[in-house]
């Protein structure tokens, strides 16, 4: 027995040391060492969040109690549980723990796989959070009353590992979905679709508050004994009971919570008991029967443009087609036309929303916003081709054509979401007029080569893998998201300048031929580069076929 | 006799910093032979193929594919050549009769010509029964398939191929030896690199032996039996030649990379 308890905490200690090798090995590359700047900053800022957001919720624990509220320490704790179980879906999002199922070829026991995906999950930088921030309300009630100490300890225990086993099990049941292509995809629209919802709770807030308050103070009514079933509220109801020294209610609170742990923790064990038994999920299907009858499927055909330049054109759309959240994304730009159109129908707000003071901008805002959203794509070239980059390099195609081809992809969505984006603008804010509609094409003349040049460059210079199926930790490069971010301020502020200057003068056609000659120039610009991109390409090979072939 | 080389390399090199990879490889591939380019791990195998193929550029030294120079003139040698490289070059959100079609389209065929052969590969491969699967859905040995299928289609004059039968099931590696023979009989060459020796055997008429970076061997089989031969003290006995067997490819390998292992050393503790 202690000869496996032994080998157990061997085990451990290797997998630990695992961990910091493949952390400190990473370090070789100044990638990995620019990596770690900004960790070391993000660490910073999640310390400086965490002790500030402690201070606030003990402050604001210490208050709920001694002004006899204590019921209301619920909103602290759902406040910290929601944020424990959502900020790792936004920001670390779906991605297999690379180590875990790895390390199931070892003589693991059971126990000490489960015990590892906890140990994972306990050094997220949420978990720190949610533990400072817990801590912050245990100090907060301590303060107010010292003799529930004790008793708040074992609440916000109990309640801290209903966050982490929570959390653990839904990344669990994630990481099965995303583990076969089609229910990934699923999940991705998913994704997309729950965030795009937050945008809508400020509009629908705003909608509300133009109802009848009894109507609001009814969802409250129903919601308040809904939440105080659930974890959170149970937690801050087994403290409140605890106040008022209804320790029997209390104790029940508590029990409820505890049944919650047990069961959330039961959920993950069937989870990872599944994969530590090695399940199969492959995604090799039976081959069915030959189709009678087949017909030849012909390329596209792009009049104008050489054969490859075609071909890669083709292959663009089809990626695109074929990728739910890349789409989803591309329809972001109507939908923020939409909450800025909630928005400014707000009473409230109406003095607060630019488009609300200048519909006739909502245009020219919108399409700028729309070239925003393509940069994600137009920046990172080459980051869906993975290990086709290969074949490019092999086939007999300059990259002058292949990048030509993608900057047309990206020209021709940018062009159909511009018509979107158009007709959007005139259902929710009006027709826009004639001369702010070719200011508008215009300064889309001069920022969408910009774009495109940079992009070209930054996608030889800076490329990174990409799972067009897939979301979270596909960050660009930081040298992409910095270089994006100077040329977005540069392109912006150029159009902004020129656009004000326009109505300074009440003019747009001013705007129009400023804009014309920047296009010239920055067509110009774009020519030279795509010009220049075949030997950058060559230049680049190895370190383009590195990265985009990494596993 | 000694025509022009179909492939020809001259004092081809390539560092990764301090390691030298490839060191002044020479090599000779004549038109129409099926070339076996061997070497244990690491050796520089696929350094070597990528080099020739325009993958990577060399530190130094020059290479020649059908009498071109391929640093001046890629694009021309890359429209007569197939490759299947190491990572196999794939397009994973294609179907895989697109890809093939993609792939055809970017050597220059016409898009009918593309979809003709499009279909009858997919044919011959055995993969036009899941016309819409995706290729990131095909299973290893199917993409290595397809891979190939993507390298031929536009008939090439050269084919370079980095481990093609690796993760191919029997069937299939059937099916691609006799293509690849019936390639070889229309006059095409083929460079392939394998740890498979018996195929290697099998398929090639000539194989060259890199090691750690070098070039130790290069010849026909029989070229190479006989140098290894000449090179073992008579009467040694392990050489097979003294037994009157012909010596296997995987003899003639392990002699010349020196890959014996001493007897005595040995792991004690293992079953």
């Amino acid at each position: 027995m202690s000869e496996s308890a032994g080998q157990e905490r061997a085990q451990m200690v290797a997998i630990a040391w695992l961990r910091w090798r493949l952390f400190v090995n990473a370090l070789r590359s100044s990638r990995g060492q620019l990596e770690l700047v900004s960790r070391i900053l993000v660490s910073f800022a999640f310390a400086v969040g965490g002790l500030g957001g402690a201070v606030v919720m003990g402050f604001a624990a210490s208050l709920m109690i001694s002004s006899g509220k204590p019921e209301t320490l619920a909103v602290l704790f759902w406040f910290v549980s929601i944020f424990w179980q959502v900020f790792p879906i936004m920001a670390t999002a779906f991605t297999n723990n690379p180590d875990s199922s790895d390390l199931l070829r070892f003589p693991l026991s059971y126990r000490s796989y489960f015990l590892v995906r906890l140990a994972y999950g306990a050094f997220d930088p949420v978990t720190a959070l949610g533990s400072m921030w817990s801590l912050g309300i245990l100090v907060g009630v301590g303060f107010a009353r010292p003799a529930l100490l004790p008793w708040a300890l074992l609440v916000l225990l109990a309640f801290a590992a209903f966050n982490l086993l929570f959390m653990q099990m839904v990344f669990a049941w994630v990481e099965r979905w995303l583990a076969q292509r089609r229910t990934r995809e699923l999940m991705g629209i998913l994704f997309v679709l729950v965030m795009l919802s937050f945008q809508l709770i400020a509009p629908l807030v705003a909608h509300f508050e133009k109802r009848p308050r009894p109507d609001v103070q009814r969802y409250v009514e129903i919601l308040v004994p809904v939440q105080g079933i659930l974890p959170p509220g149970l937690a801050a109801d087994a403290i409140a009971q605890g106040v008022n020294s209804r320790f029997m209610t209390a104790f029940g609170s508590l029990a409820l919570l505890g049944a919650f742990v047990l069961v959330i923790g039961y959920c993950l064990h069937l989870r990872l008991l599944a994969q530590y038994r090695g399940e199969n999920l492959s995604e090799v299907a039976a081959a069915s029967a030959l189709p009678n009858g087949r017909s030849l499927h012909l390329g596209w055909n792009l009049p104008g443009f050489a054969a490859p330049v075609a071909a890669v054109f083709e292959k663009e759309i089809r990626y695109l087609l074929r990728s739910g959240p890349m789409l989803l994304t591309l329809i972001m730009p109507v939908f923020v036309l939409v909450i800025f159109r909630f928005g400014a129908m707000n009473p409230a707000r109406r003095h607060g929303t630019f488009l609300a003071h200048m519909p006739d901008m909502a245009f020219p805002a919108a399409a700028g916003y729309t070239l925003l959203v393509l940069t994600n794509l137009a920046y990172n070239n080459f980051g869906g081709d993975a290990g086709g980059i290969q074949f490019f390099y092999a086939s007999p195609v300059s990259f002058r054509e292949i990048v030509l081809a993608k900057n047309l992809t990206h020209a021709g969505i940018l062009a159909l979401e511009i018509v979107v984006t158009w007709i959007g603008v005139s259902f929710l804010y009006g027709w826009p007029t004639f001369d702010v509609t070719i200011a508008t094409l215009a300064g889309l003349l001069f920022a969408a080569p910009v774009n495109f040049s940079v992009g070209n460059l930054l996608s030889i210079y800076s490329p990174k893998k990409l799972d067009f199926s897939s979301f979270g930790r596909q960050r660009a490069s930081q040298m992409t998201v910095l270089t994006s971010l100077g040329v977005q301020i540069f392109v912006l502020g150029v159009g902004v300048l020129v656009f004000w200057l326009a109505r300074h003068y009440g003019n747009f056609w001013i705007a129009t031929l400023i804009l014309l000659v920047l296009a010239g120039i920055s067509l110009s610009v774009y020519r030279a580069i795509l010009n220049r991109i075949d030997s950058l390409a060559q230049d680049r090979r190895e370190t383009l076929v590195a990265e985009l072939c990494r596993a | 006799m000694d025509a022009a080389p179909t492939i020809s390399t001259q004092g081809l090199t390539r560092r990764f910093g301090d390691l030298l990879a490839v060191d002044n490889v020479d090599l000779r591939v004549a038109p129409g032979q099926f070339f076996g380019f061997l070497g244990p791990n690491g050796a520089g195998k696929s350094t070597t193929i990528k080099m020739l193929t325009g993958l990577l550029a060399p530190t130094s030294g020059r290479i020649e594919i059908l009498g071109l120079d391929l640093e001046k003139n890629p694009v021309e040698v890359k429209r007569q050549i197939g490759v299947v490289p190491e990572g196999m070059a794939l397009f994973g959100r294609l179907a895989g009769s697109e890809f093939l079609n993609f792939a055809g389209r970017m050597y220059g065929l016409d898009r009918q010509t593309a979809a003709k052969r499009s279909a009858e590969l997919l044919d011959f491969m055995q993969l036009a029964d899941q016309p819409k699967k995706l290729v990131t859905d095909y299973s290893h040995g199917m993409q290595k398939k397809l891979a190939m299928a993507a390298a031929v289609i536009h008939g090439p004059k050269v084919l370079f191929l980095d481990e093609p039968f690796e993760g191919v099931d029997a069937i299939a590696a059937g099916t691609l030896k006799a293509m690849l023979q019936g390639m070889i009989a229309r006059g095409a060459t083929i460079f392939l690199t394998s740890h498979v020796l018996e195929i290697v055997e099998r398929l090639c008429s000539h194989v060259a032996i890199i090691h750690q970076g070098r070039l130790v061997a290069q010849g026909s089989l029989e070229e190479l039996r006989a140098g290894v031969a000449a090179q073992t003290p008579a009467g040694s006995g392990d050489g097979g030649t003294a037994s009157g067997e012909k010596m296997t490819l995987e003899q003639i390998f392990l002699r010349t990379v020196g890959g014996s292992r001493p007897t005595d050393q040995e792991l004690s503790w293992l079953g």
